[in-house]
């Protein structure tokens, strides 16, 4: 199966989109588009197999965000640049569940790291966040995202992932379990 | 009462003169009967003028792309039609991603604080294996 990402479209078919997830199935269905063309507030990408490229197998959708410099702990801000803190919010990932275990995920994400690499070189990023289930967390660890502490017991865990790593990912051979 | 003398300023510059450039163009008949019809219905005689303007089109479609903004036109029934003009694409950065906010409590900003400056992590090998992809 030969998998294209790209921006979602008016008429990609997302009826069928079925990752077990009912708020993902319905967010895909009924606000990625909108979000995405009028509203502004996120932009899904969607994977499609070349053989059917309107049928959607899985998406993710991006933001940015920024933390302001004064609503961080003073101890900690020495060590950033005298600005705010601009990131990419990664809101949401998820496969067709009849799609589930071919690598589907791993090309998703792979896309999302080299969308954000992209951002950073040209408006500047420091991490990329996402709220990750609980039951996904190790997923999501597997690529090094950390999990941010303090967030509630049992909604989902934000993790951080530095753009600085995913950098050194690129360039770099070297790794660490 | 002594008499005032006004001083003549030595310092006073003389105001640049605005140098004025022409501009001349070849037009194919179909595009002089372009300009000759758009002239009419904007009630434009010069050329100037009609030059001046669709400077000003230009140059905002220009800054609009550059932010990474679309240009849109849409229809009282809510039609929509997406301006694309490969020469303004040039200068469309290659990424344009929507600014939201997140709420953030104490306890993560100061995680995320923690992190964000500290050294970053090592990439580990799945990560380095995606991005070999």
């Amino acid at each position: 199966m030969a998998v294209t990402i790209r921006h979602l479209e008016e008429f990609d078919e997302v009826e069928s989109f079925d990752c077990g997830d009912e708020a993902l199935n319905n967010y895909l269905k009924r606000h990625a588009l909108t979000n995405q063309q009028k509203s502004s507030i996120g932009v899904t990408y969607v994977a499609l197999d070349e053989s059917a490229p309107r049928a959607v197998l899985g998406y993710f959708t991006l933001a940015t965000s920024s933390v302001p410099r004064d609503s961080l702990p003073k101890k900690y801000v020495r060590g950033l640049p005298p600005y705010d803190l601009p990131l990419i919010l990664l809101a949401r990932l998820a496969v067709d569940r009849r799609f589930a275990g071919r690598g589907l995920g791993d090309a998703l994400i792979t896309e999302a790291f080299k969308i954000t690499l992209r951002v950073a070189d040209e408006v500047g990023c420091r991490c990329i966040v996402t709220d990750a289930y609980r039951d996904r967390v190790g997923w999501y660890a597997k690529y090094g995202f950390i999990p941010i502490e303090g967030t509630a017991r049992d909604g989902p865990r934000k993790m951080f992932l530095d753009v600085r790593t995913i950098r050194a990912a690129l360039k770099s051979g070297s790794v660490q379990e | 009462m002594p008499a005032t003398v006004k001083e003549k300023s030595k310092n006073t510059a003389p105001s640049p003169k605005v140098r004025k450039s022409k501009f001349q163009a070849d037009l194919a008949p179909s595009e002089d009967s372009m300009v000759r019809v758009l002239k009419a219905e904007l009630q434009m005689t010069s050329n100037t003028d009609f030059l001046s303007d669709a400077l000003a089109l230009f140059r905002w479609a220009v800054s609009e792309r550059r932010r990474g903004h679309i240009i849109v036109s849409e229809s009282s029934t809510g039609e929509r039609k997406i301006l694309v003009l490969p020469r303004l694409e040039r200068v469309a950065p290659q990424v344009a991603l929507p600014h939201v906010d997140i709420q953030w409590n104490d306890k993560e900003l100061e995680s995320l604080a923690k992190l964000a400056s500290g050294q970053p992590a090592q990439p580990t090998r799945a990560l380095v294996r995606a991005m070999r992809h």
